[in-house]
C-alpha cells in the first residue's frame, strides 16, 4: 500500500513532462468503429496513404499518426483502427476510452454491418458517458452502388435519430474519404473549443474530469 | 542525404514478441537495400523487416515489452522519427487462459505439463502473491501506468521493478481481502526460500538432474568431436572455407563473364535500335530519292550529320561515308536535273534550294539563272529559226494556208528570277537577254512585210497577236521593276513594230488602191450632184477606211508605259501623211488611167461624125477583149470618171477627213489639199478631153454641111425647112447628151456653146463675102431660131450671145408673108421634131 500511495508523486512529475511537447500542433483522436470487412482499414488507408488495400486482413488494432492541416491550422491525426470482429469486442472498451472522435461505418452493401452500428453507438455512449460525443455514421462502399442493400432513407433516417451526420464514402473511389475525417476533425476541434471554455465552471468539463477522478 | 524516414502507422499496434507488424510512413528507403535499421520499442528488428515500398515495411516485433517508438532507418535518410508507438506484452498463454489474439506458430510450442515455460520470451513467473489472475479482462490502461511510474516497470525480473505498477495492473480488481492473504503467501514464499540449497534442491529435483545429464551429454559430444577432427578444428575449417571462397569465385565469375557477355549483346541490340535511324538512313535515303521526296533526304541528312556529324565510331563513319556518296550523287543529280531545261521556275526553284541545303558547293541559284539565261536565248534563237523555216514553207507552197500562230513568244520568266536574285550581273544579263528578245522579235515580226503579200485577214491576226505576247511580255518586265534601260528597248521594239504595223496596213491600202483600176466596172452606182459615178469613190473610202480601222485598232491603241503612235511632228505623223497622200494621189492616177488609157485608140477614129463614131465603137467593142470586158463607151468613162473625180473632191475627201478625225489621227489637210488639187485639175482635162473629142467633130461637121447647103440656096429658091445641118447638129446634140446626160448636162452646155460660137463665126464670115440674098437671110434665120429654140434648155449666156451675134448679122424679114411663112415652118418644124426637142430638153428634168 505504501508503494501505491508514493506513486503519488513521480505522477505529478510526468504531468509536467508530458505537457512539454506542447509545441507540437493539437492531436485529435479518431477511432474507426464498426464490423469486419465494412472498410474501416480501407477508408484509413486511403485516407493516410492514398492507397486502396485490395486483400482483406483482418485488424486487430492499428494506429496511425500524421499531420494535417485543417483549415488553415496544423493537427495532427491520431487514428485507431479498431478490429471489427466479434473476438475483440471484449477489449473494444479499452480503446473507446481514449477516443475523442469516432467514425461509425457499416457498409451499405450489407445490412447486418448496418445493423450494428446500433450496438457499437451503445458501446460508445456507455464508455464515454457523452451523448454529444462527436461521431459521423459512414455508409462505406458508395461505389457499389449496384449491390446496395441498405437503403438510403434508413440510414439518414438512423443519423437523423442519434443526431448525428451521415455520409457515405468509397474507399475505392476516394469519394469523401477526406471529407468524412475532416468533418468529425472539425467536431471535435470545435467540441474541444467548448471544453476550454468549460474550464471556467462548465458543467460538461467537470464531467469528463470525474470519470478520470474516479479512475483515480 | 534524403528526408528522414517517419512512421506514421503501425498495425497492430500492439502484440507479444513475434507480432507480424506492417510499419507504413514516409521515406522508408528506397529500396530493400537502403533499409538499414528497424527498431520496435528499442528491440532490432531488421532481420526480420520485409521493405515492400518506401511506405511499408513488414516485421516482427521483438521481445520488447511496453510502449515505444519504431525506428527506421535508412542509408540516405538516416535515422527517423516516428509518430505511434507499438506496444509489446507478453502473454501467458495456458489451457484455461482465454487469448483474443492468435498464437504465432513461430513462438516456442508449450511445454509439456508439470514443467514451467523456461523461454524468456513466454515466461512468465507466477504471480509472487499467489493469486489467480484469470479472468481479469480489465486491463488498466497502460498509458497511465506509464504516466505514473515513468522510470518504472511492472516486470518482476526489472531491475527498476515497481510494486504499484505491478499491483495496479495484475490486481486492480482484488479485493482488499486477497492482497493481504497474498501478502501472507508472498511473505511464506520468502520465508521458505530462505531455508536454504538443500531445499532448493529439493524442490527442484527434476530440473537439477535434467541439468547434468545434458551438461554430460555435452561433455561428450565435445570429446568425441576432438577425436575426430583433432585438436586444432580450426586448420581444415580454413582449408575448406578457403576452397569454398574458390569455388564460389569460380562460379561467380563464370557467371559474371557470362552476365558481361549478355551484358554486351543487349548493348549492341538496343545500339542497334537507338540508332536504327542512321542504320537504315542510305536505305531510305534511296527510296526517297525513287519517290522523289527530296525533302525527306534533306531532312534526314541534316539531322544524321548534326547527331552523327563528329561521330569517332569506325561504323558511324562507315555509314556516314556511305550516305556522303550518296547524297554527291543526290547533288550530282538535282544539279543535272537544275540545269536540264525545260524546267518550270517553281521546279528550279525547288532544286536550288535543295541544293542549297545539302551544301553544295557554288553558287546554285547563280548557275540555274546562267542556265536559265542560255535557255532562253537558245529557245529564242530556235523560235527564230523555227518561224523563218516556217516562212519559207509557206513561200514555196503558194496559196497554203498561212501559218496560223503567232511566233512563239517565251515569257521572260528568267528575268524574274534573276531580279529575285540580285546581284550587279543581273543588268547586263537582263539587258542581254531582253535585248535578244527584242532583236528576234523584231526580226520576225518584221520581217513578213518586207517579202511578199500577206492576206490580210493573216496578217492582221498576226500582228494584232505579236503586239500582245510583246505587250505581255512589256507588262510583265514592268512588274519587275527593271531599270528602264532593258524597258526602253523593249518599249522601242514595241513603238517600231507599231509604225511598221502602221506602214504596212498604209501600204496595203496604196497597193488596193492602185488596183483599183482593175476593179472599174464601170457600172453607175448612183447619180450625184456631180454626175453619175461608180463605185470607185466608194472603194477608195472604203479601202482608207478599212486601213485606219485596222490601224487604229491594231497599233495605235498606246498600252502601259508606251509613248503615242501619232504624236505632233514625230515620224509616224509625217509617215502617215506622206502614205495617205501617196495612197489619195494613186488615186487621182488611177482615175487619170481610167478615164485617158484609150485616147490613143480612140483618136484615130475621132474625126468621124457622131453616128459613125458610135457604130465604130460598137465594133470596136465586139474586137478586143479588154474592151469587151467593159461595155461602157469610152465617153461614157470619161464622164464617169470625171464625175468621180469631182465626187471624190467634194464628198469622198470630206468623208475621209471625217473618218481620219474619228480615228483620231493627226489632220491630213496638206495631203487633202494636194488631193483636191490634183482632182480638180483631172477634171478640167477631162473636161477638156471630153470636148475636144466630142464638141471639135460636131463643130467641125457643121462648116461643110452649111456649105453643101449653100450651093443650093444660091438660086433664090423658096426656103421651106432648115438645112439638114441644122438637124445633123440637134442630132449631134441629142447624141451627146443622150450619153453625157448620164454623166454631166455640163458638157452639153459647153458643146452648144462652141456650136453656137461656130454657127456666129460662120455667119460673120459670110457676111462680107456676098450680100445675103432674101432667101439666104430667111433661110439663114429660120435655122438660127430653130437651134436656139433647140437648144433653149442648154444655151449659157455666151451661147446666146453668140446666137444673138449671129441673128444680128442676117438682115431682118422684112414681109410679113416672109415672116408668117417662117413661123408656120418652124411650127412645123416643132411638130416633126417634137421627139427630138423633147428628148433634148426633159433630159434634165428626168435627170
Amino acid at each position: 500500500m505504501k508503494d501505491v500511495c508514493s506513486c503519488l508523486e513521480p505522477r505529478v512529475k510526468c504531468r509536467t513532462m508530458s505537457k512539454k511537447p506542447a509545441a507540437q500542433p493539437t492531436l485529435h483522436k479518431v477511432i474507426m468503429v464498426g464490423s469486419g470487412g465494412v472498410g474501416k482499414s480501407a477508408l484509413t488507408l486511403q485516407f493516410m496513404y492514398d492507397e486502396f488495400v485490395e486483400d482483406y486482413e483482418p485488424t486487430k488494432a492499428d494506429s496511425y499518426r500524421k499531420k494535417v492541416v485543417l483549415d488553415g491550422e496544423e493537427v495532427q491525426i491520431d487514428i485507431l483502427d479498431t478490429a471489427g470482429q466479434e473476438d475483440y469486442a471484449a477489449i473494444r472498451d479499452n480503446y473507446f476510452r481514449s477516443g475523442e472522435g469516432f467514425l461509425c461505418v457499416f457498409s451499405i452493401t450489407e445490412p447486418e454491418s448496418f445493423d450494428a452500428t446500433q450496438e457499437f453507438r451503445e458501446q460508445i455512449l456507455r464508455v464515454k458517458n457523452d451523448e454529444n460525443i462527436p461521431f459521423l455514421l459512414v455508409g462505406n462502399k458508395s461505389d457499389l452502388a449496384d449491390k446496395r442493400r441498405v437503403p438510403l432513407d434508413s440510414c439518414r433516417e438512423r443519423a437523423q435519430h442519434w443526431q448525428v451526420p451521415y455520409v457515405e464514402t468509397s474507399a475505392k473511389t476516394r469519394d469523401n474519404v477526406d471529407k468524412v475525417f475532416f468533418d468529425l476533425m472539425r467536431e471535435i476541434r470545435s467540441r474541444k473549443s467548448d471544453d476550454s471554455r468549460a474550464t471556467n465552471g462548465d458543467v460538461k468539463g467537470k464531467k469528463r474530469r470525474k470519470i478520470k477522478c474516479a479512475i483515480l | 542525404m534524403g528526408p528522414p524516414p517517419v512512421v506514421t502507422g503501425i498495425s497492430p499496434k500492439e502484440g507479444p514478441p513475434g507480432t507480424r507488424v506492417t510499419i507504413r510512413g514516409e521515406f522508408l528507403g528506397t529500396s530493400a537495400t537502403d533499409l538499414i535499421g528497424l527498431k520496435i520499442c528499442g528491440c532490432d528488428c531488421l532481420l526480420s523487416a520485409e521493405w515492400k515500398s518506401k511506405n511499408k515495411i513488414v516485421a516482427r516485433s521483438g521481445p520488447c515489452k511496453g510502449r515505444g517508438d519504431i525506428i527506421v532507418t535508412t542509408r540516405f535518410g538516416g535515422e527517423g522519427t516516428s509518430t505511434v508507438q507499438f506496444r509489446g506484452y507478453h502473454e501467458s498463454i495456458g489451457p484455461v487462459k482465454e487469448s483474443a489474439v492468435w498464437v504465432e506458430e513461430a513462438a516456442p510450442p508449450s511445454l509439456p505439463w508439470g514443467r514451467r515455460p523456461m523461454s524468456p520470451t513466454t515466461y512468465t513467473p507466477p504471480d509472487p502473491l499467489g493469486l489467480s489472475t484469470e479472468g481479469d479482462d480489465c486491463k488498466f490502461p497502460e498509458e497511465e501506468l506509464n504516466e505514473m511510474f515513468p522510470d518504472g516497470s511492472g516486470k518482476l525480473s526489472d531491475d527498476n521493478f515497481q510494486p504499484g505498477w505491478y499491483l495496479l495492473e495484475h490486481h486492480s480488481n482484488t479485493s482488499y481481502e486477497d492482497l493481504k492473504a497474498g501478502m501472507v503467501f508472498l511473505q511464506r514464499k520468502v520465508e521458505s526460500q530462505k531455508e536454504g540449497q538443500l531445499s532448493f534442491l529439493k524442490a527442484n529435483t527434476g530440473a537439477v538432474m535434467d541439468q547434468l545429464d545434458r551438461l554430460v551429454l555435452l561433455k561428450n559430444m565435445y570429446e568425441e568431436d576432438e577425436r575426430k577432427n583433432g585438436k586444432e578444428p580450426l586448420p581444415s575449417l580454413q582449408a575448406a572455407i578457403e576452397e569454398s571462397i574458390t569455388l564460389a569465385d569460380s562460379l561467380f565469375s563464370e557467371i559474371l563473364s557470362r552476365k558481361d557477355n549478355a551484358d554486351k549483346t543487349r548493348e549492341a541490340l538496343s545500339l542497334l535500335t537507338r540508332h536504327k535511324f542512321l542504320f537504315q538512313l542510305p536505305a531510305s535515303i534511296d527510296r526517297n530519292i525513287r519517290k522523289k521526296e527530296y525533302d525527306l533526304v534533306v531532312n534526314d541528312y541534316t539531322r544524321v550529320k548534326n547527331l552523327f556529324g563528329n561521330t569517332d565510331v569506325k561504323l558511324f563513319q562507315k555509314i556516314l561515308a556511305e550516305i556522303d556518296k550518296k547524297i554527291e550523287d543526290l547533288k550530282e543529280k538535282l544539279y543535272t536535273r537544275m540545269k536540264t531545261m525545260p524546267i518550270n521556275v517553281q521546279e528550279q526553284t525547288k532544286y536550288i534550294r535543295l541544293l542549297i541545303s545539302l551544301n553544295w558547293e557554288g553558287d546554285a541559284a547563280w548557275v540555274a539563272i546562267t542556265s536559265r539565261k542560255e535557255y532562253l536565248m537558245s529557245l529564242m534563237n530556235k523560235v527564230k529559226d523555227h518561224f523563218k523555216q516556217k516562212e519559207e514553207q509557206e513561200a514555196n507552197e503558194k496559196g497554203a494556208t498561212s501559218p496560223a500562230s503567232s511566233p512563239g513568244n517565251p515569257p521572260p520568266r528568267s528575268d524574274r528570277q534573276t531580279s529575285s536574285y540580285g546581284n550587279n550581273f543581273q543588268q547586263e544579263m537582263i539587258i542581254a537577254a531582253v535585248e535578244l528578245f527584242s532583236e528576234h522579235m523584231r526580226a520576225c515580226l518584221l520581217s513578213p512585210g518586207g517579202g511578199k503579200l500577206v492576206p490580210t485577214d493573216t496578217l492582221r491576226v498576226r500582228l494584232v497577236a505579236n503586239l500582245r505576247h510583246l505587250r505581255e511580255a512589256y507588262d510583265s518586265l514592268l512588274k519587275l521593276d527593271l531599270p528602264s534601260q532593258p524597258l526602253s528597248i523593249v518599249e522601242k521594239v514595241i513603238f517600231d513594230y507599231r509604225v511598221h504595223g502602221m506602214t504596212v496596213f498604209l501600204q496595203r491600202a496604196h497597193k488596193r488602191v492602185k488596183g483599183l483600176a482593175e476593179k472599174e466596172t464601170w457600172k453607175i452606182e448612183e447619180y450625184s450632184d456631180y454626175g453619175a459615178i461608180t463605185n470607185l469613190p466608194h472603194l477608195l473610202e472604203t479601202y482608207l477606211n478599212e486601213a485606219f480601222a485596222a490601224i487604229h485598232k491594231c497599233v495605235v491603241t498606246s498600252g502601259r508605259r508606251e509613248s503615242p503612235l501619232l504624236a505632233d511632228n514625230s515620224e509616224p505623223a509625217a509617215i502617215l501623211q506622206k502614205h495617205i497622200q501617196q495612197i489619195l494621189l494613186a488615186y487621182v492616177t488611177v482615175l487619170q488611167d481610167l478615164a485617158l488609157n484609150h485616147e490613143d485608140q480612140e483618136f484615130n477614129n475621132s474625126n468621124l461624125s457622131v453616128a459613125l463614131e458610135q457604130r465604130a465603137e460598137e465594133g470596136a467593142g465586139a474586137g478586143p477583149g479588154a474592151q469587151g470586158a467593159q461595155p461602157a463607151a469610152w465617153q461614157l468613162r470619161l464622164l464617169l470618171a470625171g464625175a468621180n473625180a469631182a465626187y471624190t473632191r467634194r464628198h469622198t475627201l470630206a468623208a475621209i477627213a471625217t473618218a481620219i478625225h474619228n480615228f483620231g489621227f493627226p489632220k491630213q489637210t496638206q495631203a487633202l489639199q494636194a488631193t483636191k488639187e490634183a482632182l480638180s485639175t483631172l477634171e478640167s482635162t477631162i473636161a477638156e478631153t471630153y470636148l475636144e473629142h466630142k464638141g471639135d467633130p460636131l463643130v467641125g461637121t457643121i462648116e461643110p454641111s452649111m456649105d453643101m447647103g449653100r450651093h443650093k440656096t444660091d438660086a433664090d429658091a423658096i426656103v421651106d425647112d432648115a438645112r439638114p445641118y441644122v438637124y445633123e447638129i440637134i442630132n449631134n446634140l441629142i447624141a451627146v447628151d443622150s450619153v453625157s446626160g448620164a454623166a454631166s448636162s455640163r458638157y452639153v452646155r459647153d458643146i452648144c456653146e462652141t456650136v453656137c460660137e461656130e454657127l456666129a463665126r460662120l455667119a460673120a464670115l459670110g457676111t462680107p463675102g456676098a450680100p445675103m440674098s432674101p432667101a439666104a437671110a430667111f433661110q439663114a434665120r429660120l435655122e438660127y431660131t430653130l437651134l436656139r429654140l433647140a437648144c433653149a434648155e442648154h444655151l449659157t449666156r455666151k451661147a446666146e450671145n453668140h446666137l444673138m451675134e449671129a441673128l444680128a448679122g442676117i438682115p431682118p424679114i422684112e414681109s410679113e408673108e416672109e415672116k408668117k411663112r417662117m413661123d408656120t415652118i418652124v411650127q412645123g418644124f416643132k411638130k416633126r421634131m417634137e421627139l427630138q426637142l423633147a428628148s433634148l430638153n426633159c433630159n434634165m428634168e428626168t435627170v
